[in-house]
Protein backbone atom coordinates (compact mmCIF):
# COMPACT_ATOMS: atom_id res chain seq x y z
CA UNK A 1 0.00 0.00 0.00
CA UNK A 2 3.02 2.40 -0.42
CA UNK A 3 1.41 3.44 -3.71
CA UNK A 4 -1.17 5.83 -2.98
CA UNK A 5 1.61 7.82 0.23
CA UNK A 6 4.27 7.68 -2.58
CA UNK A 7 1.50 9.91 -4.79
CA UNK A 8 0.44 11.78 -2.03
CA UNK A 9 3.99 13.06 -1.42
CA UNK A 10 4.37 13.55 -4.89
CA UNK A 11 1.76 16.10 -4.87
CA UNK A 12 3.01 17.93 -1.79
CA UNK A 13 6.27 18.05 -2.87
CA UNK A 14 4.79 19.01 -6.61
CA UNK A 15 2.91 21.71 -4.98
CA UNK A 16 5.74 23.13 -2.99
CA UNK A 17 7.86 22.90 -5.92
CA UNK A 18 5.17 25.23 -7.87
CA UNK A 19 4.95 27.59 -5.05
CA UNK A 20 8.56 28.09 -4.77
CA UNK A 21 8.97 27.97 -8.45
CA UNK A 22 5.72 30.55 -9.24
CA UNK A 23 6.71 33.00 -5.83
CA UNK A 24 8.73 35.43 -7.72
CA UNK A 25 6.37 35.49 -10.42
CA UNK A 26 3.27 36.13 -8.42
CA UNK A 27 4.97 38.49 -6.43
CA UNK A 28 5.91 40.58 -10.03
CA UNK A 29 2.39 40.29 -10.84
CA UNK A 30 1.10 41.70 -7.49
CA UNK A 31 3.68 44.33 -8.40
CA UNK A 32 2.54 45.16 -12.03
CA UNK A 33 -1.15 45.17 -11.03
CA UNK A 34 -0.27 47.78 -8.42
CA UNK A 35 1.71 50.15 -10.99
CA UNK A 36 -1.07 49.62 -13.12
CA UNK A 37 -4.05 50.51 -10.66
CA UNK A 38 -1.33 53.73 -9.21
CA UNK A 39 -1.97 56.60 -11.85
CA UNK A 40 1.34 58.07 -9.96
CA UNK A 41 2.95 55.16 -10.16
CA UNK A 42 1.92 54.24 -13.90
CA UNK A 43 2.78 57.50 -14.56
CA UNK A 44 6.69 56.97 -13.50
CA UNK A 45 7.10 53.94 -15.83
CA UNK A 46 5.16 55.14 -18.82
CA UNK A 47 6.68 58.72 -18.78
CA UNK A 48 10.45 57.87 -19.88
CA UNK A 49 8.54 55.72 -22.61
CA UNK A 50 6.29 58.33 -24.02
CA UNK A 51 9.11 60.80 -23.66
CA UNK A 52 11.09 58.53 -25.78
CA UNK A 53 8.74 58.02 -28.38
CA UNK A 54 8.26 61.82 -28.91
CA UNK A 55 11.44 62.27 -29.58
CA UNK A 56 11.98 59.52 -31.71
CA UNK A 57 9.02 61.31 -33.56
CA UNK A 58 10.55 64.42 -33.43
CA UNK A 59 13.45 63.27 -35.44
CA UNK A 60 11.94 60.80 -37.45
CA UNK A 61 8.71 62.24 -38.35
CA UNK A 62 9.59 63.70 -41.67
CA UNK A 63 11.41 60.64 -43.04
CA UNK A 64 8.83 58.08 -41.47
CA UNK A 65 5.88 59.77 -42.81
CA UNK A 66 6.19 61.98 -45.63
CA UNK A 67 4.84 59.71 -48.27
CA UNK A 68 2.11 58.74 -46.60
CA UNK A 69 0.87 62.37 -45.59
CA UNK A 70 2.32 63.09 -49.04
CA UNK A 71 -0.70 61.04 -50.65
CA UNK A 72 -3.20 62.32 -47.95
CA UNK A 73 -2.78 65.47 -49.37
CA UNK A 74 -3.02 64.80 -53.02
CA UNK A 75 -6.23 62.87 -52.28
CA UNK A 76 -7.80 65.68 -50.14
CA UNK A 77 -6.77 68.12 -52.73
CA UNK A 78 -8.30 66.15 -55.71
CA UNK A 79 -11.51 65.79 -53.30
CA UNK A 80 -11.67 69.52 -53.05
CA UNK A 81 -10.91 71.77 -55.91
CA UNK A 82 -13.53 74.06 -55.98
CA UNK A 83 -13.16 74.64 -52.19
CA UNK A 84 -9.46 75.30 -53.02
CA UNK A 85 -9.70 78.00 -55.37
CA UNK A 86 -11.86 79.38 -53.58
CA UNK A 87 -9.55 80.27 -50.54
CA UNK A 88 -7.20 80.31 -53.21
CA UNK A 89 -8.42 83.13 -55.01
CA UNK A 90 -7.50 86.39 -52.61
CA UNK A 91 -4.25 84.89 -52.41
CA UNK A 92 -3.93 84.92 -55.98
CA UNK A 93 -3.86 89.08 -55.57
CA UNK A 94 -0.88 88.24 -53.22
CA UNK A 95 0.53 86.36 -56.01
CA UNK A 96 0.59 88.57 -58.90
CA UNK A 97 1.67 91.27 -56.83
CA UNK A 98 4.84 89.82 -55.54
CA UNK A 99 5.84 88.35 -59.40
CA UNK A 100 4.77 91.73 -60.88
CA UNK A 101 7.44 93.50 -58.04
CA UNK A 102 9.95 90.70 -59.46
CA UNK A 103 9.91 91.22 -62.70
CA UNK A 104 10.00 94.61 -62.14
CA UNK A 105 12.86 94.37 -60.08
CA UNK A 106 14.60 91.87 -62.86
CA UNK A 107 13.82 94.96 -65.70
CA UNK A 108 15.35 97.60 -63.01
CA UNK A 109 18.53 95.06 -62.78
CA UNK A 110 18.44 95.14 -67.05
CA UNK A 111 18.25 98.61 -67.17
CA UNK A 112 20.68 99.04 -64.44
CA UNK A 113 23.53 97.00 -65.86
CA UNK A 114 22.88 98.10 -70.00
CA UNK A 115 21.06 100.83 -70.39
CA UNK A 116 22.15 102.66 -67.24
CA UNK A 117 24.21 105.21 -70.03
CA UNK A 118 21.91 105.20 -72.67
CA UNK A 119 19.05 106.78 -71.37
CA UNK A 120 18.15 107.78 -67.87
CA UNK A 121 16.40 105.26 -65.70
CA UNK A 122 13.66 108.05 -64.70
CA UNK A 123 12.37 108.14 -68.45
CA UNK A 124 12.66 103.99 -69.13
CA UNK A 125 10.18 104.09 -65.43
CA UNK A 126 8.03 106.62 -67.14
CA UNK A 127 8.12 105.00 -70.53
CA UNK A 128 7.24 101.54 -68.79
CA UNK A 129 4.64 103.14 -66.67
CA UNK A 130 2.97 103.98 -69.34
CA UNK A 131 2.52 100.84 -71.13
CA UNK A 132 0.80 100.06 -68.44
CA UNK A 133 -1.22 102.96 -68.07
CA UNK A 134 -5.08 102.61 -68.69
CA UNK A 135 -5.00 98.74 -66.51
CA UNK A 136 -5.88 100.14 -63.03
CA UNK A 137 -4.57 97.01 -60.31
CA UNK A 138 -1.34 97.20 -62.24
CA UNK A 139 -0.15 100.69 -61.87
CA UNK A 140 -1.31 100.34 -58.45
CA UNK A 141 0.98 97.64 -58.07
CA UNK A 142 4.11 99.66 -59.87
CA UNK A 143 3.47 102.38 -57.84
CA UNK A 144 4.36 100.48 -54.92
CA UNK A 145 7.21 98.33 -56.55
CA UNK A 146 9.35 101.10 -58.14
CA UNK A 147 10.95 103.20 -55.86
CA UNK A 148 11.80 102.21 -52.42
CA UNK A 149 10.79 103.48 -49.09
CA UNK A 150 12.08 103.15 -45.94
CA UNK A 151 9.69 102.01 -43.40
CA UNK A 152 11.84 100.81 -40.20
CA UNK A 153 15.51 101.24 -39.43
CA UNK A 154 17.31 99.63 -36.67
CA UNK A 155 20.78 98.99 -35.14
CA UNK A 156 20.54 95.58 -33.16
CA UNK A 157 23.21 94.20 -30.75
CA UNK A 158 24.54 91.79 -32.97
CA UNK A 159 24.44 88.57 -29.82
CA UNK A 160 21.77 89.66 -27.30
CA UNK A 161 19.21 90.77 -30.22
CA UNK A 162 18.75 94.35 -28.01
CA UNK A 163 17.84 97.57 -29.87
CA UNK A 164 20.78 100.25 -29.73
CA UNK A 165 18.70 102.91 -32.29
CA UNK A 166 15.51 103.06 -33.69
CA UNK A 167 13.61 105.46 -36.27
CA UNK A 168 10.15 104.54 -38.18
CA UNK A 169 7.97 106.72 -40.44
CA UNK A 170 5.21 106.01 -38.36
CA UNK A 171 4.90 105.06 -34.57
CA UNK A 172 5.78 101.85 -34.61
CA UNK A 173 4.87 99.81 -31.03
CA UNK A 174 7.20 97.20 -29.36
CA UNK A 175 10.26 97.83 -31.88
CA UNK A 176 12.36 96.05 -28.99
CA UNK A 177 10.35 92.84 -29.52
CA UNK A 178 10.86 93.42 -33.77
CA UNK A 179 14.65 93.47 -33.02
CA UNK A 180 14.56 90.79 -30.89
CA UNK A 181 12.57 88.21 -33.02
CA UNK A 182 15.15 89.47 -36.17
CA UNK A 183 18.05 88.56 -34.08
CA UNK A 184 16.37 85.00 -33.28
CA UNK A 185 15.34 84.25 -37.04
CA UNK A 186 18.53 85.41 -37.93
CA UNK A 187 20.38 83.01 -35.14
CA UNK A 188 18.16 80.61 -36.52
CA UNK A 189 18.97 80.73 -40.43
CA UNK A 190 22.70 81.17 -39.42
CA UNK A 191 22.67 78.46 -37.60
CA UNK A 192 20.76 75.49 -39.17
CA UNK A 193 22.57 76.29 -42.46
CA UNK A 194 25.41 76.21 -40.20
CA UNK A 195 26.99 78.98 -42.19
CA UNK A 196 29.63 80.08 -39.45
CA UNK A 197 31.19 83.07 -41.66
CA UNK A 198 28.31 83.65 -43.62
CA UNK A 199 25.34 86.04 -42.23
CA UNK A 200 21.46 86.50 -43.34
CA UNK A 201 21.29 89.64 -45.45
CA UNK A 202 17.53 89.85 -46.75
CA UNK A 203 14.81 88.62 -45.51
CA UNK A 204 11.67 89.12 -47.22
CA UNK A 205 8.29 88.61 -46.87
CA UNK A 206 5.99 89.89 -49.85
CA UNK A 207 7.00 93.13 -51.89
CA UNK A 208 8.36 93.71 -47.80
CA UNK A 209 11.71 93.07 -47.32
CA UNK A 210 14.29 93.37 -44.77
CA UNK A 211 17.82 94.59 -45.67
CA UNK A 212 20.72 93.91 -43.45
CA UNK A 213 24.07 94.84 -42.99
CA UNK A 214 26.00 93.18 -40.48
CA UNK A 215 28.93 94.65 -38.58
CA UNK A 216 31.21 92.97 -35.61
CA UNK A 217 29.52 93.84 -32.96
CA UNK A 218 25.93 95.27 -34.36
CA UNK A 219 23.74 94.83 -37.22
CA UNK A 220 21.98 97.20 -38.76
CA UNK A 221 18.42 96.14 -40.37
CA UNK A 222 15.92 98.26 -42.68
CA UNK A 223 12.46 97.67 -43.39
CA UNK A 224 11.30 98.78 -46.51
CA UNK A 225 8.82 98.43 -49.14
CA UNK A 226 9.51 98.16 -53.23
CA UNK A 227 12.01 96.51 -55.03
CA UNK A 228 15.76 97.07 -54.14
CA UNK A 229 18.01 96.83 -57.64
CA UNK A 230 22.09 96.13 -57.24
CA UNK A 231 23.14 99.19 -57.70
CA UNK A 232 20.33 100.42 -55.16
CA UNK A 233 21.44 98.21 -52.66
CA UNK A 234 25.18 99.48 -52.86
CA UNK A 235 23.93 102.89 -52.32
CA UNK A 236 22.01 101.86 -49.67
CA UNK A 237 24.87 99.81 -48.10
CA UNK A 238 27.51 103.01 -48.40
CA UNK A 239 25.43 104.98 -46.87
CA UNK A 240 24.88 102.70 -44.20
CA UNK A 241 28.58 102.06 -43.92
CA UNK A 242 29.06 106.00 -43.48
CA UNK A 243 26.73 106.34 -40.61
CA UNK A 244 28.37 103.37 -38.73
CA UNK A 245 30.98 105.34 -39.21
CA UNK A 246 30.16 108.09 -38.24
CA UNK A 247 27.78 107.53 -34.84
CA UNK A 248 28.65 104.22 -34.28
CA UNK A 249 31.90 103.97 -33.14
CA UNK A 250 32.62 102.74 -29.19
CA UNK A 251 29.79 101.29 -28.82
CA UNK A 252 30.63 99.04 -25.36
CA UNK A 253 28.38 101.00 -22.64
CA UNK A 254 25.04 101.17 -23.78
CA UNK A 255 23.36 103.74 -22.04
CA UNK A 256 19.68 105.33 -22.78
CA UNK A 257 21.13 108.48 -23.48
CA UNK A 258 23.23 106.91 -26.68
CA UNK A 259 20.30 104.78 -27.83
CA UNK A 260 18.54 108.23 -27.67
CA UNK A 261 20.98 109.81 -29.76
CA UNK A 262 21.84 107.25 -32.66
CA UNK A 263 17.62 106.92 -32.96
CA UNK A 264 17.44 110.59 -33.47
CA UNK A 265 20.55 110.33 -36.50
CA UNK A 266 19.10 107.30 -37.48
CA UNK A 267 15.45 109.20 -38.18
CA UNK A 268 17.48 112.63 -39.76
CA UNK A 269 20.01 110.41 -42.23
CA UNK A 270 17.38 107.68 -43.65
CA UNK A 271 13.90 108.71 -42.51
CA UNK A 272 13.60 112.21 -42.24
CA UNK A 273 13.84 113.70 -46.85
CA UNK A 274 12.26 110.28 -47.43
CA UNK B 1 17.46 101.41 -17.36
CA UNK B 2 17.86 99.59 -20.99
CA UNK B 3 15.93 96.50 -21.35
CA UNK B 4 17.40 93.28 -20.20
CA UNK B 5 17.55 90.02 -22.28
CA UNK B 6 16.05 86.99 -20.00
CA UNK B 7 15.75 83.10 -21.53
CA UNK B 8 12.75 80.87 -20.44
CA UNK B 9 14.60 77.62 -20.84
CA UNK B 10 14.38 74.22 -20.18
CA UNK B 11 12.54 70.82 -21.12
CA UNK B 12 9.64 70.81 -23.50
CA UNK B 13 6.08 70.91 -22.21
CA UNK B 14 7.38 72.36 -18.92
CA UNK B 15 5.41 75.81 -18.87
CA UNK B 16 7.60 78.43 -20.34
CA UNK B 17 5.48 79.79 -22.06
CA UNK B 18 2.58 79.19 -19.94
CA UNK B 19 4.84 81.42 -17.28
CA UNK B 20 5.43 84.13 -19.91
CA UNK B 21 1.38 84.24 -20.54
CA UNK B 22 0.48 84.31 -16.83
CA UNK B 23 3.12 87.02 -16.39
CA UNK B 24 2.77 89.41 -19.79
CA UNK B 25 -0.73 88.98 -20.22
CA UNK B 26 -2.19 88.03 -16.91
CA UNK B 27 -3.57 84.52 -18.76
CA UNK B 28 -3.58 80.74 -18.87
CA UNK B 29 -4.71 77.93 -21.33
CA UNK B 30 -4.46 73.81 -20.67
CA UNK B 31 -4.18 73.63 -24.23
CA UNK B 32 -0.49 72.62 -25.26
CA UNK B 33 0.95 74.17 -28.10
CA UNK B 34 4.44 73.43 -28.29
CA UNK B 35 6.47 76.71 -29.16
CA UNK B 36 8.77 76.90 -32.36
CA UNK B 37 11.96 78.59 -32.26
CA UNK B 38 11.82 81.57 -30.38
CA UNK B 39 9.13 84.15 -29.05
CA UNK B 40 10.09 87.39 -28.06
CA UNK B 41 8.18 89.78 -25.67
CA UNK B 42 8.44 92.72 -23.49
CA UNK B 43 7.69 93.55 -19.86
CA UNK B 44 8.21 96.73 -17.60
CA UNK B 45 8.70 95.54 -13.93
CA UNK B 46 9.41 98.27 -10.95
CA UNK B 47 11.88 97.24 -8.74
CA UNK B 48 12.80 100.11 -5.73
CA UNK B 49 11.71 102.76 -8.00
CA UNK B 50 13.53 101.52 -11.09
CA UNK B 51 12.02 100.57 -13.95
CA UNK B 52 13.45 97.22 -15.73
CA UNK B 53 12.10 96.72 -19.29
CA UNK B 54 12.54 92.96 -19.51
CA UNK B 55 12.91 91.14 -22.62
CA UNK B 56 11.69 87.80 -22.63
CA UNK B 57 13.08 84.95 -24.99
CA UNK B 58 10.32 81.79 -24.44
CA UNK B 59 12.29 79.66 -26.44
CA UNK B 60 11.60 75.92 -28.25
CA UNK B 61 12.03 73.01 -25.01
CA UNK B 62 14.60 70.77 -25.24
CA UNK B 63 16.17 67.98 -23.42
CA UNK B 64 18.95 68.80 -22.78
CA UNK B 65 20.24 72.21 -22.61
CA UNK B 66 23.14 71.68 -25.49
CA UNK B 67 20.68 71.16 -28.09
CA UNK B 68 19.69 74.72 -27.93
CA UNK B 69 21.36 77.15 -30.18
CA UNK B 70 23.88 78.66 -28.14
CA UNK B 71 23.46 82.24 -29.96
CA UNK B 72 19.93 82.19 -28.43
CA UNK B 73 22.01 82.88 -24.59
CA UNK B 74 24.75 85.53 -26.32
CA UNK B 75 23.94 88.64 -24.14
CA UNK B 76 21.60 86.97 -22.07
CA UNK B 77 21.92 88.81 -18.51
CA UNK B 78 19.66 85.82 -16.75
CA UNK B 79 18.15 82.20 -17.19
CA UNK B 80 14.93 81.04 -16.26
CA UNK B 81 15.29 77.30 -15.80
CA UNK B 82 12.11 75.60 -15.57
CA UNK B 83 11.52 72.28 -14.85
CA UNK B 84 7.84 70.46 -14.56
CA UNK B 85 7.41 69.12 -10.70
CA UNK B 86 5.08 66.42 -11.87
CA UNK B 87 7.52 64.90 -14.75
CA UNK B 88 11.09 63.62 -13.01
CA UNK B 89 11.92 63.27 -16.63
CA UNK B 90 12.27 67.14 -17.06
CA UNK B 91 14.72 67.79 -13.91
CA UNK B 92 16.84 64.06 -13.83
CA UNK B 93 19.86 66.08 -15.85
CA UNK B 94 18.89 69.32 -13.81
CA UNK B 95 22.80 69.36 -12.54
CA UNK B 96 24.65 69.31 -16.06
CA UNK B 97 21.91 71.80 -17.58
CA UNK B 98 22.74 73.70 -15.06
CA UNK B 99 26.75 73.34 -15.14
CA UNK B 100 26.03 74.05 -18.96
CA UNK B 101 23.81 76.92 -18.07
CA UNK B 102 26.75 78.58 -16.24
CA UNK B 103 29.73 77.72 -18.53
CA UNK B 104 27.33 79.88 -21.14
CA UNK B 105 26.58 82.70 -19.07
CA UNK B 106 29.94 83.23 -16.48
CA UNK B 107 27.98 85.71 -14.08
CA UNK B 108 24.69 85.34 -15.44
CA UNK B 109 21.50 85.27 -13.14
CA UNK B 110 20.34 81.65 -13.51
CA UNK B 111 16.75 81.24 -11.63
CA UNK B 112 15.50 77.38 -10.94
CA UNK B 113 12.27 76.96 -11.30
CA UNK B 114 10.00 74.02 -10.25
CA UNK B 115 6.46 74.64 -12.18
CA UNK B 116 2.71 73.29 -11.68
CA UNK B 117 3.11 73.20 -7.68
CA UNK B 118 -0.88 73.31 -8.61
CA UNK B 119 -0.48 69.43 -9.12
CA UNK B 120 2.02 68.08 -6.65
CA UNK B 121 1.32 67.65 -2.48
CA UNK B 122 3.04 69.06 -0.18
CA UNK B 123 5.11 66.17 0.82
CA UNK B 124 5.63 65.22 -2.85
CA UNK B 125 7.24 68.77 -3.17
CA UNK B 126 9.00 67.74 -0.25
CA UNK B 127 10.42 64.36 -1.82
CA UNK B 128 11.34 66.44 -5.22
CA UNK B 129 13.54 68.70 -2.84
CA UNK B 130 15.52 66.31 -1.03
CA UNK B 131 16.37 64.65 -3.78
CA UNK B 132 17.60 66.90 -6.15
CA UNK B 133 21.11 67.72 -6.33
CA UNK B 134 20.51 71.65 -6.30
CA UNK B 135 18.64 73.68 -4.75
CA UNK B 136 15.13 75.03 -6.18
CA UNK B 137 14.47 79.10 -6.38
CA UNK B 138 10.91 79.47 -6.62
CA UNK B 139 7.99 76.93 -7.23
CA UNK B 140 5.40 77.88 -9.36
CA UNK B 141 2.18 77.68 -11.09
CA UNK B 142 1.45 79.23 -14.51
CA UNK B 143 -2.11 77.85 -14.13
CA UNK B 144 -3.36 79.74 -10.54
CA UNK B 145 -0.72 82.71 -10.57
CA UNK B 146 1.24 81.43 -7.65
CA UNK B 147 4.46 83.41 -7.37
CA UNK B 148 5.03 84.00 -10.91
CA UNK B 149 5.27 87.58 -10.29
CA UNK B 150 7.70 87.00 -7.48
CA UNK B 151 10.01 84.96 -9.54
CA UNK B 152 10.24 87.69 -12.34
CA UNK B 153 10.70 90.46 -9.05
CA UNK B 154 13.04 88.54 -7.55
CA UNK B 155 15.03 88.00 -10.96
CA UNK B 156 14.97 92.28 -11.27
CA UNK B 157 16.14 92.62 -7.75
CA UNK B 158 18.94 90.18 -8.79
CA UNK B 159 19.43 92.37 -12.29
CA UNK B 160 19.98 95.55 -10.27
CA UNK B 161 22.10 94.30 -7.08
N1 LIG C 1 -1.70 72.41 -14.06
C1 LIG C 1 -0.76 73.14 -14.65
N2 LIG C 1 -0.54 73.00 -15.97
C2 LIG C 1 0.42 73.76 -16.54
C3 LIG C 1 1.17 74.71 -15.79
N3 LIG C 1 2.04 75.31 -16.63
C4 LIG C 1 1.82 74.78 -17.86
N4 LIG C 1 0.85 73.84 -17.81
C5 LIG C 1 0.36 73.04 -18.95
O1 LIG C 1 1.44 72.30 -19.46
C6 LIG C 1 1.39 72.22 -20.87
C7 LIG C 1 2.66 72.74 -21.50
O2 LIG C 1 2.80 74.11 -21.24
P1 LIG C 1 3.65 75.12 -22.15
O3 LIG C 1 3.66 76.41 -21.44
O4 LIG C 1 3.18 75.12 -23.54
O5 LIG C 1 5.06 74.41 -22.09
P2 LIG C 1 6.45 74.88 -22.76
O6 LIG C 1 7.49 74.70 -21.73
O7 LIG C 1 6.30 76.24 -23.33
O8 LIG C 1 6.63 73.80 -23.90
P3 LIG C 1 7.50 73.92 -25.27
O9 LIG C 1 7.14 75.20 -25.93
O10 LIG C 1 7.11 72.72 -26.06
O11 LIG C 1 8.93 73.86 -24.86
C8 LIG C 1 0.14 73.01 -21.28
O12 LIG C 1 -0.90 72.09 -21.48
C9 LIG C 1 -0.13 73.89 -20.10
O13 LIG C 1 -1.50 74.17 -19.98
C10 LIG C 1 0.91 74.83 -14.39
O14 LIG C 1 1.52 75.59 -13.65
N5 LIG C 1 -0.07 74.01 -13.88
MG1 LIG D 1 6.55 76.94 -25.23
Amino acid sequence: MTRPNKHLNEKILLDELREVILREDREALTEIENTLNDPRLLSEKVNPIIEQHLEFLKSEFPDAYRTAVGRQIDARLELFKDEMIGHMYPEMGKIVRKYVTHQFQLLKERIDGTVRNTFSLKTVKRKFKATFLGIDESDLVLTGADSIKIEEIYVIQRNSGLLLGKAAREEVLDQDVVAGMLTAIKSFVEDAFRRDSEDLEMIQYGSYKIFIQNFHSYYIAVAMQGSLSASESDVLSTKLLKFAHSYLEKLENITDLKIRNISTKLYENFIKDQ
Amino acid sequence: MTSKKIILSGSFGVGKTSLFNQFIYNRFSDKYLTTIGVKVNKKNILVDDTEIPLLLWDIAGEVAQDKVPTSYFLGASGVIYVFDLTRPMTYQNIQTDINYLKDLLPGGIIKIVGNKVDLVSDEQLENIRTSLPITIDIVTSAKTGQNVEELFLDLGKELIR
